[in-house]
């Protein structure tokens, strides 16, 4: 996808406009990112000629952008002196103030209850014939301004509310932050709205498209008030009517927790560049990593070759497909050619805990610290880092920084969860996890940190639902379906328990088919910890057979593989967050980490593998092979005194044997 | 700016951790450790500075090893290195040590590990047998947690995990900068060195990044990588205390101010410093103090305690009373420090705070012996009572609570207090000497000054002179260095005086241009210095006639009397003005003054030496007034009250005074034997002009002898010529004595009296000669004047 000169200047003026637009609105995030990605469209290369001249005396005040609807337009030119008022009170964060240039209190209570406000003589006596309850006149109420006006003083309205909310929930964790604080200001703004799209309503009920801006507010609202299905009509119609709106694709984003969701969504919004992003960024938000992600993200690329954002898309895109080198590397380069952008480099900063890189983790910070050290981000950085060097408490304390700079910090949330753990609380933990997802239920990690803080307090039938809803975000990684197979098996649901691990073992071979990263590796291959685990299972049912079937698969790990790649081994610690903890508790876990770091040979669970096939040798008097086996244990050094033991009651076995029969029963007592 | 750490204390940590992984060959290890030791703790107890440079040499060594890494390199230069390459020096394996501190991740990590340089506790002992750690050989160096290295370096990891993580970074960017003069060195030797190896990440990054690098590097340490002329200094908050509370136990010890170079390198690093502790105002405020800047002082005596309103509550208000009322006193506001102390010490009793109170007593005590002019209204009320008893009050008070220095100089008040009354010696040596005795019991040498000054008196008045230079010279030599400057200030002009009474002038100004410059900046003393100096001076213009000189310094003299003068220095003041004033023959006015000097100290209550001293002078106007036997009562007086005081040095003139009403009575052979009883006492007081005087007298009384014998009988005539020559003899000894003190006009007068009585022995030739000698000693006085 390659655009022509032409469309890039389209494009360029569309972006222009949606910048100047977003910042007379006061959505400073949504201005930023759009004037982002006009930075990231190559200038043309023409020298200057007429067009360009020409471009100057057409082009448009920056500072206000004229409306090519009529009547707002002369709305907008005659209240110009009061909307300037109003947009410096918002600058200034006085929203309360700002709210009341355009709606003042007495007009606000007015147009809320409208019910009530005929019973009250004051409200008769101010409202003139409208106070009725006949919902057509309550447009009336509202006084007659442009829906710029009208926008940003609700918008003020609900800011002020969500500041409110911030202050009245007090510390972070405190005991006024249950989470249980309400904007206040949502129901008035609510109601406005209503009222506004009621009186803006053609005869057969259909809305009269307005600017776009309204809706997206009302959508905001909605969404606030957990109205979600209402809320994703109204903001799929702000992005209809204006498309430049970046935190409207947000909203919509933040609606969407299943990939279904998304396909489904797709049909229903306009086919532009900006829905090709948000397609992508959702498509990131859900975990997915796929060729077409990659390739669409490339064609974008080809428009904005240095934007930010997409360079942040990409290196989220490798991450999701466990490239961690290939992420950290992107990630790199994004710094290098924004060392002043903070945003996203929390993720960066994830990307290095989990690679342990601990000084360049250490250098982040130190430049995240250094542009700002109130930033959110730079906080989570911090914290990150702070964990790496297993100071809990401090990590802890940067998190809840963090959060106190903004709580729908969804990382922080997530992150500070695992340092409660580390820190053996897991109460805290918990209702950490909780927030971060009731922030974003997308977050597998805070359902996985649930499952597994449940785990610990052996709180198995919890924990196994919240495991199930972090497999269900990440069907295909192997790590949460191990998590749910151990958590059967401690339920005693061994045979459920086989098939969620043999579903894990499954998603980590598709990993290797499905990523487009890694170089195909042989797909018998599989985590010895699994195969260990399944082999036991069937021990427990009895099922001899596939126990030593998947007993000996197990012990192959060490030979056939040819060595786990970094990215996988790597994978294991933070995507699927058992950050300490002692991961289901499983008695090969010490062995884990050594496993993968290593990459291949020997480990607890294949000696363990090889244990159990000695003495199974021993029970089917197989001498030589349990021989074999014990030697081998002797050799690779681990449980040298038992596999020593084995090999003298194997010795001595063989002479009895070549004597007589020596007595079975014993054979079952060694077992 | 962090509270304790900063790039020095990471470069102690790591030379600490050389000496403990044997890097630091044996011949060396003296050296580096003393270096870190005298890093680490605070007093010096080696160092009993014998100059006042010495004194302040560890302020200097902090700062310059606050500023520079140098302070390293001047150590660790000469030594080689026990470990690695051989033939690099120990200065290159501490670099290596620094520069592997590569990055702010390896900063965590060097902090971390500074845990292993320590004995491991037993718990961790059990823990790592448990694990199967073995426990440390026996030969590694491991430093007991309590050792003043142990609780260095625990102290550091503990402050360094107490770091917020951008001071951490401040921490980081210090050091980079603190390493970084040493780049160059370091590059030299180590091939593999780049421009950015001060970064581990930066030169990984460099491949990674290209040009951006430098984009980078400028975002992560700002202005840093270049010469940034703001640049601050890495100082440490515990630092800026530490010199903070040097700073001010030197002055407070020593009494002298800050030397300039010292303060400006202090003033750059307390600006560098981000959170300046109150007890900086203090510091100033004693600086101001002492530069005399009364209001500046003032000024920061109350921004003090402001500062320090919050955390130390009313309960401390009496001591911020206690020292506005000794600064009140010191700038000659003497109303407001006797009510400033006033309220102290009824704060204090409010408070029970006994220290306080006795401390506020003693004070005022003192304040009222030397200016009882301002404290008169006081005794009336009995707030006080009368010196003696709130002085035995005092010695109570201070015997119960074990204030020993408040005691012993409360039994030294009392023994000044039995002397100046003129009670009995026995009394005042008994008082001194329990006093001395709590001295040395308890080692308190600060005190050692004012003991020593009271025993110089005490000799002084006794008239063995020859003691009492004696312990000034034994205060000068031994105690001197440890006790305030004003002591020494004062012992050194004690000398100074007596050498001028000896008539060596010039020595005596040598002495006092001999006291340290620097101390000398101080307020106080230097004002002290400067009018010792001047009646020195005065006093020799005075003996070698030279009035017009005499008049002008005392011009300036009496100018400044009244204000703050110390009150003895005042008396010679005067006394000297009385001289000039009879110098000049104007006798009127001398004996108005001297007059009115007596009344006043008879007002007063003063110390008994001065009034026997007024009596004399007052005698001596009287005598040169030819009005001798008018005198007769008052020679009585005084050698009556010098007697019974024991006043040694005031009874020999005042016999002598009597000798010469005497023998202007005409009864000379009375006077001859009084002043041979006198003289050989007198010559050992050191006192030339009172020697000179006596045989002057005696010479007086001689001839006065020989006058009666007129008569003719043979025997007589023989007498007669005897007591001439013995008149001769003595007017000869009473010349030399003279001429030991210049005293010009009297060397004239003796000589013409030698001359006299030549000729009317008959013996003109040598009656020429000592006219000739007279006229020459007149010529010689011209020149002088001049």
């Amino acid at each position: 996808m390659s655009l022509n000169e032409r469309e890039r200047s389209q494009l360029r003026s569309a972006l222009q406009e949606a910048v100047i637009k977003c910042s007379e609105r006061c959505l400073y995030q949504s201005s930023k990112w759009a004037a982002e990605l006009l930075d990231a469209i190559p200038e043309p290369e023409t020298s200057p000629d007429d067009s360009r001249l020409s471009d100057v005396s057409s082009g448009y005040s920056t500072v206000i952008a004229p409306n090519p609807d009529p009547d707002e337009a002369i709305l907008e030119s005659k209240e110009l002196s009061k909307y300037l008022l109003a947009k410096s009170f918002f600058d200034c964060r006085e929203y309360d103030r700002c709210a009341a240039v355009f709606l003042p209190d007495s007009t606000l209570t007015g147009i809320i209850s409208p019910k009530d406000a005929g019973a009250t003589p004051k409200g008769k006596g101010k409202g003139k014939s409208a106070v009725g309850s006949s919902k057509p006149n309550n447009g009336q109420v509202i006084p007659k301004i442009s829906q710029r006006s009208l926008f940003l003083c609700l918008y003020a309205k609900f800011m002020s509310g969500e500041k409110r909310k911030d202050e009245d929930a007090e510390m972070v964790m405190g005991p006024q932050d249950l989470g249980t604080c309400k904007n206040k200001q949502l129901i008035t703004v609510s109601r406005v709205l209503e009222a506004w799209f009621e009186s803006h309503k053609t005869e057969d009920g259909e809305n009269v498209d307005g600017q776009g801006w309204l809706e997206y507010l009302y959508g905001m609202v909605l969404a606030k008030e957990k109205n979600e299905e209402l809320a994703l009509y109204w903001l799929v119609r702000s992005v209809h009517l204006f498309p430049m709106n970046w935190g409207c694709w947000l909203e919509i984003t933040s609606l969407i927790t299943r990939v279904d969701d998304l396909n489904r969504i797709m049909a229903r919004l306009p086919q532009n560049i900006v829905s090709f992003m948000f397609h992508i960024y959702t498509s990131l938000e859900l975990y997915q990593h796929d060729a077409n992600l990659a390739s669409s993200l490339d064609q974008l690329t080809n428009i904005f070759p240095s934007s930010s954002f997409l360079l942040t898309c990409n290196a989220l895109l490798l991450y999701h497909a466990k490239d961690l080198v290939a992420a950290e590397q992107s990630f790199s380069q994004l710094l290098a050619i924004h060392p002043r952008r903070l945003d996203s480099l929390d993720h960066y900063s994830n990307i290095l805990y989990v690679m342990n890189a601990r000084p360049k983790l250490a250098f982040l910070a130190h430049l995240c610290s250094n542009l700002d050290k109130f930033r959110p981000e730079s906080c989570v950085v911090i914290g990150n880092y702070y964990s790496l060097l297993s100071l809990h408490e401090k990590a802890v304390q940067y998190f809840r920084r963090a959060l106190t700079l903004d709580r729908s910090c969804l990382s922080a949330w997530t992150l500070m969860g695992h340092e409660y753990v580390e820190l053996k609380n897991t109460h805290a933990a918990i209702e950490s996890y909780r927030r971060a997802v009731d922030v974003n239920r997308r977050d597998y990690r805070a359902w996985y940190g649930l499952g597994q803080t449940y785990e610990v307090l052996e709180m198995h039938t919890y924990a196994l639902w919240y495991y199930k809803k972090a497999a269900g975000l990440r069907p295909w990684d192997g790590k949460m379906w191990m998590a749910v197979g151990s958590c059967l098996q401690r339920m005693g649901r061994n045979q459920d328990g086989i098939k969620a691990l043999k579903r894990a073992l499954q998603a980590d071979s598709y990993y290797e088919i499905g990523s487009s990263f890694e170089s195909a590796a042989d797909n018998m291959r599989g985590d010895p910890e699994i195969l260990l685990q399944i082999a036991g299972m069937y021990d427990n049912l009895g099922e001899i057979d596939n126990a030593k079937a998947y007993m000996e698969m197990c012990v192959a790990q060490e030979v056939g593989l040819p060595g786990e790649s970094q990215g996988e081994s790597i994978a294991i610690h933070h995507d699927s967050p058992d950050r300490g903890s002692d991961d289901g508790g499983d008695a090969g876990d010490g062995g884990d980490r050594g496993v993968n770091s290593e990459g291949t040979g020997v480990t607890a669970a294949t000696s363990k593998a090889r244990m159990w096939l000695a003495r199974f040798a021993m029970r089917t008097e197989d001498y030589t092979t349990a021989s074999r086996l014990a030697n081998e244990l002797c050799q690779d050094g681990v449980e040298v005194e038992e596999a020593k033991a084995l090999i003298r009651e194997v010795r001595s076995r063989m002479e009895s044997a070549g004597e007589g029969s020596a007595p079975r029963g014993r054979d079952y007592s060694v077992v | 700016m962090s509270r304790f750490l900063n790039p020095a204390k990471i470069g102690l940590l790591a030379l600490i951790e050389l000496y403990t992984s044997k890097s630091v060959p044996t011949s060396s290890i003296l050296d580096v450790l003393s270096f870190i030791t005298s890093h680490l703790i605070d007093n010096d107890i080696s160092s009993s500075a014998s100059s006042s440079s010495d004194r302040w040499r560890r302020a200097e060594n902090t700062v310059s090893l606050v500023v520079s890494i140098s302070d390293f390199e001047k150590v660790l230069m000469p030594h080689t290195a026990a470990s690695g390459i051989p033939g690099r020096s120990l200065w290159y394996a501490f670099l290596h040590k620094l520069w592997e501190i590569d990055s702010l991740d390896a900063l965590h990590e060097f902090f971390d590990n500074c845990s292993t340089l320590l004995v491991k506790t037993k718990d961790e002992l059990r823990q790592d047998a448990e694990i199967g750690i073995p426990p440390p050989a026996p030969d590694v160096i491991q430093l007991s947690r309590n050792s003043p290295f142990g609780a260095f370096v625990r102290r550091s990891q503990l402050e360094f995990t107490r770091l917020r993580f951008h001071d951490a970074i401040e921490l980081w960017k210090d050091f980079v900068k603190y390493r970084q003069t040493t780049a160059a060195y370091y590059r030299k030797k180590t091939p593999a060195f780049q421009r950015l190896s001060f970064d581990t990440v930066l030169l990984a990054g460099e491949s990674e990044w290209g040009s951006g690098v430098e984009a980078i590097a400028s975002v992560v340490y700002g202005d840093m990588l270049k010469d940034d002329l703001n640049a601050t200094m890495p100082v440490s908050t515990d630092d800026i205390e530490k010199l903070l509370e040097f700073q001010i136990d030197q002055m407070q010890k020593y009494g002298n101010r800050i030397p300039l170079e010292i303060r400006h390198q202090f003033h750059d690093l307390v600006m560098d410093s981000y959170m300046v502790p109150s007890l900086s105002h203090y510091l100033s405020y004693l600086e101001a103090w002492r530069a005399g800047d009364y209001a500046t002082s003032f000024d920061y005596l109350h921004r003090y305690f402001d500062y320090t309103m919050h955390n130390r509550d009313k309960s401390f208000y009496q001591y911020a009373l206690m020292n506005l009322a000794v600064l009140q006193a010191d700038f000659g506001c003497h109303k407001e420090a006797i009510a400033a102390m006033l309220e102290t010490v009824s704060t204090a009793r409010e408070n029970r705070d006994m220290t306080c109170l006795n401390f506020a007593l003693n004070w005022l005590f003192h304040f009222g012996q030397a200016r009882p002019e301002v404290t008169r209204e006081l005794e009336s009320k009995s707030q006080l009572g009368t010196g003696k008893e709130s002085l035995a009050f005092l010695r109570s008070q201070a015997k119960e609570t074990g204030t020993w220095s408040l005691f012993s100089s409360a039994l030294m008040s009392s023994a000044k207090m039995c002397l100046s009354q003129g009670e009995s010696v026995a009394t005042a040596l008994e008082y001194l000497v329990r006093s001395s005795q709590i001295l040395v019991e308890r080692n308190m040498n600060n005190m050692i000054g004012s003991q020593l000054s009271i025993n110089i008196a005490l000799w002084d008045r006794l008239g063995i002179a020859y003691l009492s230079a004696t312990i000034c010279e034994i205060f000068l030599q031994c105690h001197a260095r440890h006790s305030i400057f004003d002591d020494g200030l004062k012992v050194t002009s004690r000398q100074a005086s007596m050498l001028a009474l000896k008539g060596k002038y010039d020595e005596a100004l040598g002495k006092l241009e001999s006291l340290d410059v620097d101390s000398l900046r101080a307020w106080k003393p230097s004002q002290y210095w400067h009018k010792f100096r001047g009646i020195i001076k005065l006093r020799r213009d005075l003996h070698h006639n030279n009035l017009d000189g005499a008049e002008l310094l005392l011009s300036q003299l009496l100018q400044s009397k009244s204000e703050d003068l110390e009150p003895d220095l005042a008396f010679v003041i005067d006394t000297l003005h009385v001289d000039c004033l009879a110098r000049r023959g104007n006798y009127e006015e001398a004996f108005t003054k001297v007059e009115k000097m007596i009344v006043e100290l008879r007002d007063e209550n003063k110390d008994i030496a001065l009034r026997v001293r007024l009596l004399l002078l007052k005698a001596e106007l009287l005598d040169k007034c030819g009005r001798s036997p008018k005198a007769f009562t008052i020679a009585v007086r005084a050698t009556n009250v010098a007697w019974r005081a024991r006043l040694i040095p005031y009874l020999w003139p005042a016999v002598g005074a009597l000798a010469n009403v005497l023998s202007s009575l005409g009864d000379f052979a009375p006077a001859i034997r009084l002043l041979h009883a006198v003289l050989p006492r007198s010559l050992e007081c050191d006192n030339a002009a009172m020697t000179a005087k006596l045989y002057a007298h005696l010479g007086d009384a001689h001839v006065g002898l020989a006058g009666t014998m007129t008569s003719p009988p043979k025997s007589n005539q023989n007498k007669r010529r005897e007591h001439l020559m013995k008149g001769v003899e003595a007017f000869e000894k009473a010349f030399n004595h003279y001429s030991s003190i210049e005293d010009v006009n009297k060397q004239c007068e003796m000589m013409a009296k030698k001359a006299t009585i030549m000729k009317v022995a008959g013996d003109y030739a040598l009656a020429n000669d000592y006219a000739a000698t007279y006229l020459a000693l007149r010529r010689d006085a011209a020149q002088l004047k001049i």
